[in-house]
């Protein structure tokens, strides 16, 4: 996340769950029968592979733009973990032409400063074994250097550019998956838009790359290290993942991201931002012809390329319950876990169902079995967890009252999922879970932002926004013996990890 | 020799646009925009017999309705050690049941048509809000009013609303954040009502009766305001609403506004909580929305640190210095008074000199106003450019519309606030500067272990200091 910038966003605890919002999107999907989305939704596609999707929308003179690649952790390499959320931060550093007073001499400074880091880096990677003068030496010259470039560059360009012509809602969020840079303007700006965003996916600039890089561990260090909840869910996906890169945090691992490195990160924008791995979506008070036009005038130039195959570990199945505690001076929470398939599978969308069971709305099993009877502050599910390009997770969540413990609330839990496997759930049950999906999406699509945050997500990470359409079909089909099958496969003790906040002594 | 130049200028031409892949460069500030033209829609205002001020907007995109009742009631007016009611009244009204109906049975109605009610308080208003499908709006409204009206607090619910509540605060000391925030507001009203928090205690002493009391002395036709906007045709909205609503009738008119805070005389604090990152907080009273300089406080604001990177707090602590992930300010202002706020959340060896760095740019702004006009005409211009987005939605314009009257702000304040920016001038900006960022109002807030800060705090004075940073006891 590139934000912060205001009151509500430094409260927001969930500050950089960064993969999160597509999960809520992912977990509330239904058909949307009432809006006509197979034609609203206007698609194209340019010569160099770059996909488009519009809606039209003109209740006031506003739009959404989004913009997803389809990269995110997951395509990262071991030891470079946090290479793509640094390389979303370095995106707002401005371009050749947007951010500096003279690029070409800034240039060779910017070139200066990398080298001086990389040495510098390479000398600290030594551990105990490192040169102390040559450190302090390069760590000099790296503060003189990184100061003759500040002179020559214009600071939070891109920000200001945006930010003096209406725009709300700059941010982008990382996630396991891919990796969505959004905005919302007044209508009429769109061109500034196309502007700034082809610049930035043709020669942007990675201005600040070392004093970014103290910015994200002070970013983890608010959003994980100071929140006793994300903590232990870095704990639980280390758990519950051996080999799949699912294990490692989006922020990246603390040793690695002391050595972000600038070469490594631009070699991952290369491969990865090019126009063929990437969607573009409009929602507003848009003409999609005018709209094209402007789009190819300023992306249809940037090439497209080679994008390799994705080599990622797959996990092997899990054979036996993984337990995991983490001690900390907070109160007691709990996270459960089971691997599944993910979409476009029809397991999975069985999964958005018992998720909406479990846990959708006051009247749910869980709610009733731990809330609403006091043991528990909160209770919540979530399909698809970290990620759903590759096979993921169905989780619990769980806060235990005082005196109530996690290993009470666990043992209720599970009853509540034999109760699944066992019993038939009644048809009065099984419409009221789809009604609130149905009803979900179409609270979604309400906004520019949602619906366009959902078409970009699922065109990324489904291959096309009409998986939305599918699971409508899908959803239509399930039926009580379908959630007792799925739950009867999955919800065993060998596929299940568990992680447990405990209260030191 | 001119032929050569006008080949190197060809040559330099084509040289630039093979490294840039995209389209021809334009400068972003030259591009040139089309007029934007907009008349947000007007909500239809109803008074009904009984005295309930209704706000109806039409929007037929998405077969929705969302209904909102604002209420004048809140936490101002919880009853000394007994903090908490206004809060626990809001929560139980939705769970606990009506006359016609249990708490069970309108969470299984609501549900199985996926609708959705729920009740916030906040310090001098409470908000129903309620969204349901087209179709569902009569069996919506049904429920709504009767939550509206005939609530029972079942004794149950009073007992789980409680004991989650405590659970709650028992909590807030997980989160850094939520507890500098929360004793930043304790400090900034000091002995004002709105700086009495409730705690683990008061809400022990809160008991069925309470609730009962609460909601009889604010619920009354004159005190509620709804607004209502979705797929629906105006006057059957107005309609409906009658059918639901108008056979209430309980005298009395709407509650007066709480008055102005007095605010807490300048002071500095530090919490202890052992955490790797700490909050930093300066607080200073500022102007409400009816006073004049409003809108001068609002580009001040912008520019100190809430117009995001190029605001002055975003870009030293977080860009120059790289102190913080999240620095800026915020500037939340009511009908009356308001309240601006610099804050970093930095790690713990740089704690002090985040907050250096904030004390020095609102000093800088304190002394000097803003200098630049080209800074000023930046944040004006970002502010009025971004306006067009609080009339985004039709739930935001009805909204919007009905609170200026539950706020007693005038008609035309939205219509007007653009221009009202634009009148801002460097000259404004210089006689509200030093009026709120004086160093004799300034309340400072520090939590964090202060033997991990690299410097001592004493160079800034005496600390207050209150061992317990995770405060959710009787204040």
């Amino acid at each position: 996340m590139t934000s912060g910038t205001t009151f509500r966003h430094a409260l927001r605890e969930c500050l950089a769950i960064t993969c999160l919002a597509s999960i809520l999107i992912c977990t509330t999907l239904g058909p949307c029968s009432a809006y006509d989305l197979k034609n609203r939704v206007k698609e194209f596609k340019l010569k160099n592979g770059l996909k488009v999707l519009i809606v039209e929308r003109h209740a006031s003179p506003t739009v959404s733009l989004y913009i997803s690649h389809e990269a995110g952790a997951v395509d990262e390499e071991d030891g470079h973990t946090g290479t793509a959320h640094i390389l979303e931060h370095m995106m707002f550093k401005g371009t050749e032409t947007i951010g500096t007073k003279d690029f070409q001499k800034e240039k060779h400074i910017l070139r200066k400063v990398h080298d001086i880091g990389n040495a510098l880096d390479a000398e600290l990677m030594k551990g105990e074994s490192a040169d102390v003068r040559k450190i302090e030496n390069l760590r000099k010259q790296l503060e003189t250097h990184q100061q003759e470039a500040g002179k020559l560059s214009i600071p939070s360009e891109t920000d200001r550019l945006y930010t003096e012509k209406g725009g709300g809602d700059l941010n982008a969020f990382t996630g396991q998956d891919l990796t969505t840079y959004h905005v919302s303007l007044p209508s009429n700006r769109i061109e500034l838009w196309a502007r700034i965003e082809s610049d930035r996916m043709a020669n942007p600039v990675f201005r600040e790359f070392y004093s970014e890089r103290n910015v994200v561990m002070e970013e983890r260090k608010q959003t994980v290290e100071s929140n006793p909840g994300r903590k232990l869910m870095e704990q639980f996906l280390a758990t519950a993942f051996m080999v799949h890169p699912y294990r490692r945090p989006v922020l990246g691992w603390a040793p690695d991201m002391r050595f972000l490195n600038i070469d490594y990160t631009k070699k991952f924008f290369r491969t990865y931002y090019a126009p063929n791995n990437t969607t573009i979506v409009i929602v507003g008070d848009v003409s999609p012809d005018k709209t094209m036009k402007t789009i190819k005038r300023y992306f249809g130039r940037i090439p497209s390329q080679k994008i390799p195959a994705r080599r990622v570990t797959e996990e092997p199945p899990q054979n036996g319950e993984r337990k995991v505690k983490l001690l900390s001076d907070a109160s007691p929470r709990l996270i459960i876990g089971y691997h599944k398939p993910t979409l476009p599978s029809f397991d999975d969308c069985v999964f958005d169902v018992i998720d909406t069971i479990l846990s959708g709305g006051r009247t749910s099993r869980l709610f009733k079995a731990l809330v609403e009877t006091g043991m528990a502050v909160g209770v919540n599910t979530a399909n698809g967890f970290p990620g759903a390009r590759y096979p993921n997770l169905f989780v619990v969540f769980a806060e235990p009252v005082s005196p109530h413990t996690c290993e009470e609330l666990e043992e209720i839990i599970y009853k509540e999922l034999d109760i699944l496997k066992k019993e038939s759930v009644k048809p009065e049950e099984l419409e009221k879970a789809k009604n609130q999906l149905k009803a979900d999406i179409l609270r979604n699509i309400a906004t520019n932002s949602g619906l366009a945050g959902m078409l970009s997500y699922f065109e990324t990470v489904a291959g096309s926004w009409q998986y939305i359409t599918k699971f409508s079909d899908f959803l239509e089909k399930v039926t009580p013996d379908d959630i007792m099958a799925t739950a009867k496969k999955y919800f065993e003790p060998r596929n299940r990890t568990v992680a447990e906040l405990v209260r030191k002594k | 020799m001119k032929r050569c130049i006008i080949c190197a200028a060809v040559f330099i031409v084509l040289l630039s646009s093979c490294a840039w892949h995209g389209a021809p460069v334009i400068d972003p500030d030259d591009i040139v925009y089309a007029p934007l033209r907009f008349e947000p829609p007007k909500a239809q205002r109803v008074k009904l017999e009984n005295g309930i001020i209704l706000y109806i907007l039409e929007d037929h995109e998405i077969p929705l309705i969302n209904v909102s009742a604002v209420i004048r009631m809140g936490s101002f007016y919880d009853p000394p050690g007994k903090e908490g009611v206004a809060e626990i009244t809001g929560t139980v009204m939705r769970t606990g049941g009506t006359e016609s109906m249990t708490g069970n049975e309108i969470d299984e109605a609501l549900d199985f048509i996926a609708g959705q009610i729920s009740v916030s308080v906040e310090a001098d208003s409470c908000t129903l809000s309620m969204s349901v499908l087209e179709k569902d709006i009569d069996k919506g409204l049904q429920i709504f009013s009767d939550i509206l009206t005939n609530p029972v607090f079942s004794e149950d619910k009073v007992e789980i609303a409680k004991t989650l509540k405590t659970e709650t605060l028992e909590r807030i000391s997980d989160n850094p954040q939520k507890v500098a925030f929360r004793q930043f507001r304790r400090l900034m009203y000091h002995d004002d009502p709105r700086g009495r928090l409730c705690s683990v205690e008061s809400v022990a002493r809160i008991e069925r009766e309470y609730l009962v009391k609460f909601h009889k002395r604010f619920f009354r036709p004159r005190n509620v305001m709804i607004a209502l906007s979705g797929d629906i045709k105006g006057a059957d909205a107005v309609r409906k609403i009658k059918n639901s609503l108008e056979e209430w009738n309980i005298p009395g008119g709407p509650e007066k506004p709480p008055p102005p805070p007095a605010f807490a005389e300048a002071s500095l604090n530090y919490f202890y909580k052992d955490t790797p990152q700490s909050v930093v907080i300066v607080g200073q009273p500022a102007p409400g929305k009816n006073n004049p300089y409003y809108y001068a406080f609002e580009v001040l604001d912008f520019i100190t640190g809430s117009g995001g990177f190029r605001s002055r707090v975003f870009a030293e602590v977080r860009n120059r210095l790289g102190l913080a992930y999240s620095a800026g300010s915020f500037y939340s202002p009511r009908t009356e008074y308001g309240i601006f706020g610099a804050y970093a959340m930095a790690k713990d060896s740089s704690t002090v000199d985040a907050l250096s760095a904030i004390t020095k740019i609102l000093d800088t702004i304190r002394d000097k106003g803003v200098e630049s006009g080209e800074e000023l005409a930046w944040a004006k211009e970002s502010i009025i450019n971004n306006f067009i987005f609080s009339f985004a939605t039709p739930s935001l314009i009805v909204m919007g519309q009905m609170m200026l009257e539950f706020n007693g702000l005038p008609d035309d304040f939205l219509t007007n606030y653009k221009d009202n920016i634009e009148k801002v001038g460097l000259d404004d900006l210089k006689y509200v500067a030093p009026r709120y960022l004086s160093e004799e109002s300034r309340v400072v807030l520090v939590l964090g272990n202060k033997e991990k800060f690299s410097k001592p705090l004493s160079s800034f004075g005496d600390f207050y200091m209150e061992k317990n940073g995770t405060e959710n006891r009787e204040n």
